[in-house]
């Protein structure tokens, strides 16, 4: 592989001029095409519009590659998207200023999801375009006195499918591309992919085009190796791939989507088990793994299943990649995922037949429509409404609800409850309300095209047209919670040190005149993630209550909401609008970060963090939850680290965990990469459910996981 | 009955097989001139002063003062007497951990030998609660005490220096006639046995062939490590206000690998 010219294929890419107008032409005739489209449906238009994107754009052929995808139309659909929003957003414009007014603060945030989806790839793979086409047509013949709704669901999704296949016939014919390359793509115009290399060429160009060109944020490329495996198979029985070939496609296959830079980085899943219980890990699952090692990027990223029936020797594979420095995977446990999607409806085959969205969130493949990123309320900010009688510190605009004088322990927990109760209800009932307006901004002729419900139903996606038309709601920073209702609790309650008043006013001031009190407080052996249930019962207690508020209440499109119990890396931004917390937390300072302790807090190490962490219901955030490690190379070194490495991973999902990812290092490298940034180009870093450059963070996240690294015994 | 320990480490990887919490037990009969642990050496408890780590909060100028009070946690306290009872609930914590990864619980130090019958205890207590055992041991103690803990042990982790008495005696100020003695006694009984070897460059570097030769015949030992001298102690000499001899010389890898393959080329008894 030509490496270097490979993976600059899209910073400065050849659009072939002759081949089509530019995109600022493209545009112009886009809106033509509204105008004269206007009296059609969102869903018409759209299918239209990328119709004609796909047949005038200018395309782009490397010849260097063996996948090819490129057209010249980027952000236009995403724009024609923006205008039609803003429009419907409208309709509920005195809502979404309180909304704006809690995302400003740091309190709470809720949005529209147009930004988590996940396609059947499946049924791509094993149908082609044609398939697709034919399935809708014999779709459409099989329902009786149909709508005229109905008939344009199929007219759209038909001119959305039959664009690219179009798009492929003409890509086979541009100039400068090799005569395999060409050859296969004129094929999956014409028929199914009929061998491996096919089907990968017909994801990449699916996955191009519906995420750049349509703009729609495609979050996972589906259960690869079980995606892919019956054309390996049938190609390498067959003696037309080797597994070496294999491999090196594989190569060209993971390094172009390394090259898109896809935004938060595209995920797809490895093993488990399948909807007959029968594991999916197979001899694709390490191919590809190895094929991505080698690589040595961390996009797309890797979610691994982990069933009971697992293969110890998958599970050691991807381990040793993380403990070698490439850490972009992902574990997620198959029992406790299984559990709570059954929990929101699904039933036992569909439960097993889960894929991860984005970062970690579990949602049911081809059946469900999964909006997995509507919001999040900040619940250290709940801390600083009930010392600040409902409003936000910084600017004290009234954000939560006047909970009013606090003169008992009790009083505090329930002040908190009030504020959590308003803030999550204020969300989800706003979120509601946007999603009725979703089809006049949002519809998704090639996603529903490519989810056997809408397909049947005759019904987009964004229309409730999949099986399981969810939502999701997260709750953030536990651990930074829990330590300081503890930690106000010992202090106001029990010691009675100061009044409720008289401790608010001092974290009011930052802790000025109070560093010790502050460094006794930060220093408490109260806190979370040391497996002590005095705090630990305040944590289970209150994410047992937000997931009540969140699970199972219904939101605008017939489904349900989820709770989610992690901040990803929102830890940093709202904890700049947070003032100073109880646990010895100085304003603007990080709040903690997913399922973790407060950095540096868990002082028992990673087994006392994961005995803190399981006591909390799991199953119960069925939208997901993660928690980090941070190991010494020196713990995870040699076959006995390995196997303890492994023994950490059993034990937190034997426990009742649903996804942990992390990373091996120690803090003396970090510290030198911080000062010398130019030597460590390389240091891969796991953030949240995606990796970066450790030289590329902001020195406060780079500080934190210096931190964490320090607190690791090696 | 109490012991005296100085540390409950969790998370060991490398103290046994798989994942284990070790307790390190205060006290210890033989002064290793490469010791990384100088606060197990003494059999009564020390206070340590991190420098580095003080933020002059002025604490311990106060009345009254206990390391404990120390904001900065810079002044750290090595030693703590605790009962059975009371050390008991701290290793059974990680006990999923233990079983999902084939760990258990190791007794270490200084010697924990030297507290036998509280060893004794402490290990029928493990079994009791169904948690695999390690004595990680120097050897140098007496058969009785041996014999108190053998029932409840399922491996010992046995250190040897030295195979020659006047290098032992040089590199730990005692002879090693018992250690060698124990030793036999162990494999005549039966015992697991994990060999460690401590590699000390211009300390004990002539003997691994001899120690070898020495563990050919015997019938029971598992494995034989060989774990690199490194120098990490320093700052803890410092702290502890003691006088900071370590070597200064470091192996490396190489010469870890080379005398690691004594032990796995030849052709003898198990693994060499």
């Amino acid at each position: 592989m030509m490496r270097d010219i490979l993976n600059d294929q899209y910073k400065e890419i050849c659009w072939d001029t002759e081949s089509g107008i530019t995109p600022e032409a493209l545009e112009q005739e886009v809106f033509e095409l509204e105008k004269r489209f206007e009296s059609r449906s969102k869903s018409f238009i759209k299918a239209k519009t990328f119709e004609l994107l796909l047949e005038k754009g200018q395309i782009a052929v490397l010849r260097e590659d063996i996948f090819q995808e490129k057209v010249n139309a980027r952000n236009i659909m995403i724009r024609q998207r923006s205008r039609w929003w803003n429009k419907a957003r409208e309709n509920f414009k005195d809502m979404y200023e309180d909304v704006e007014k809690a995302g400003r603060t740091g309190t709470f945030v809720a949005y529209e999801d147009f930004g988590h989806t996940s396609s059947n790839t499946k049924m791509l793979v094993n149908l082609g375009f044609c398939g697709l086409i034919k399935q809708l047509e014999d779709a459409e013949s099989k329902i009786d006195g149909i709508t005229e709704k109905q008939k344009d669901f199929y007219d759209s999704s038909k001119i959305a499918i039959s664009a690219m296949q179009s798009f492929c016939k003409r890509l086979s014919l541009a100039d400068g591309i090799t005569e395999e390359n060409a050859r296969c793509l004129k094929n999956i115009s014409e028929k199914a992919p009929s061998n491996f290399y096919e089907a990968l060429q017909i994801i990449v160009v699916y996955f191009y085009l519906h995420e750049y060109i349509a703009g729609t944020r495609v979050r996972t490329l589906g259960r690869l190796d079980d995606v892919l495996y019956q054309t390996y198979r049938k190609d390498i029985d067959s003696g037309l791939l080797s597994r070496e070939s294999a491999k090196e496609c594989l190569k060209y296959f993971l390094n172009k989507f390394w090259t898109m830079k896809v935004p938060y980085d595209l995920p797809f899943c490895l093993g488990g088990i399948g909807a007959d219980g029968e594991e999916i890990t197979n001899e694709l699952s390490y191919l590809i793994v190895e094929a991505y090692n080698e690589l040595n990027i961390h996009s797309p990223k890797i979610h691994i299943r982990v069933s009971d029936k697992t293969p110890g020797s998958f599970i050691k594979l991807v381990l040793s990649c993380i403990r070698g420095g490439n850490s972009s995977f992902v574990f997620v446990n198959d029992a406790i995922t299984i559990k709570a999607m059954m929990k929101c409806g699904a039933t036992l085959e569909e439960a097993r037949n889960y894929v991860l969205i984005g970062c970690y969130e579990p949602a049911i493949f081809d059946l469900e429509l999964p909006c997995t990123g509507n919001g999040r309320v900040s619940l250290p900010k709940m801390i600083e409404l009930v010392f600040c009688n409902g409003r936000d510190f910084a600017t004290g605009e009234l954000v939560g609800v006047e909970t009013g004088a606090i003169n008992s322990y009790a009083d505090f927990i329930s002040a908190l409850k009030e504020q959590i109760a308003y803030c999550i209800n204020k969300a989800l009932t706003y979120i509601s309300t946007a999603e009725k307006y979703y089809m006049q901004a949002n519809p998704d002729p090639i996603l529903s095209a490519m989810l056997s419900p809408c397909v049947k139903k005759g019904t987009d996606a964004y229309d409730g047209g999949a099986k399981y038309n969810n939502s999701s709601y997260y709750i953030n920073s536990i651990a930074t919670f829990a330590d300081s209702v503890v930690a106000v609790k010992k202090l106001v309650f029990e010691e009675k040190r100061f009044t409720f008043d008289e401790f608010g006013s001092i974290l009011k001031a930052n802790w000025q005149g109070y560093e010790k009190l502050r460094i006794e407080m930060a220093n408490s052996t109260l806190k979370y993630g040391n497996n002590v249930d005095s705090v630990d019962d305040i944590a289970v207690e209150f994410s047992d209550f937000c997931a009540k508020l969140i699970n199972g209440r219904t939101n605008g499109r017939g489904g349900i909401f989820k709770a989610s119990n992690f901040s990803i890396d929102k830890c940093f931004s709202l904890g700049e609008k947070t003032m100073a917390t109880p646990d010895g937390r100085y304003a603007g300072e990080p709040l903690s970060k997913n399922l973790c302790a407060t950095t540096g807090k868990d002082k028992k190490g990673i087994t006392g963090l994961i005995n803190t962490v399981t006591k909390m219901d799991l199953s119960d955030f069925p939208n997901g939850s993660v928690l980090d490690f941070v190991l010494h190379p020196s713990a995870v070194s040699g076959d006995d680290g390995l196997n303890a490495f492994y023994g950490i991973l059993k034990t937190y999902f034997k426990k009742g965990g649903m996804a942990m990812h992390g990373n091996v290092f120690d803090s003396e490298t970090l510290k030198k990469a911080q000062k010398e940034p130019e030597k460590y180009k390389n240091l891969q870093v796991r953030v949240c459910g995606w990796n970066a450059y450790f030289v590329n963070l902001s020195k406060s996240e780079q500080d934190c996981f210096i931190k964490q690294a320090e607190t690791t015994i090696c | 009955m109490k012991a005296n320990i100085f540390e409950i480490k969790r998370f060991a990887v490398h103290d046994g097989d798989g994942i284990r919490t070790t307790v390190f037990f205060k006290g210890c009969p033989l002064r290793c001139v490469w010791c990384h642990n100088p606060e197990g050496l003494s059999f009564e408890a020390q206070e340590a002063f991190y420098a580095h780590k003080c933020i002059n909060c002025g604490k311990c100028k106060e009345e009254g003062f206990t390391v404990l009070d120390c904001l900065g946690e810079a002044r750290v306290l090595y030693g703590k007497e605790i009962t059975v009872d009371e050390l008991l609930p701290f290793l059974i914590e990680d006990k999923d951990f233990y079983d999902n990864s084939g760990g258990g619980v190791t007794l270490s130090g200084g010697e924990c030998l030297m507290q036998a019958d509280f060893c004794a205890e402490l290990l029928k207590r493990l079994k009791e609660n169904g948690i695999h055992t390690a004595v990680d041991t120097c050897g140098f103690v007496s058969k009785e005490a041996l014999d108190k803990v053998i029932p409840y042990t399922d491996i010992f982790l046995y250190d040897l220096k030295a195979y020659d008495e006047d290098v032992h005696i040089k590199c730990t100020g005692q002879s090693n006639k018992i250690i060698l003695q124990n030793l036999l006694y162990l494999d005549s009984l039966g015992k697991s046995i994990e060999i460690r070897i401590p590699y000390v460059p211009n300390f004990n570097t002539d003997q691994i062939e001899k120690i070898a030769d020495f563990l050919r015949p015997l019938k029971n030992i598992k494995a034989v490590r060989v774990l690199p001298y490194h120098n990490f102690a320093g700052s803890k000499y410092t702290a502890l206000g003691m006088e900071n001899n370590l070597p200064e010389t470091l192996p490396t890898d190489e010469e870890i690998k080379r005398a690691q393959r004594c032990f796995s080329s030849r052709n003898g008894n198990l693994d060499f």
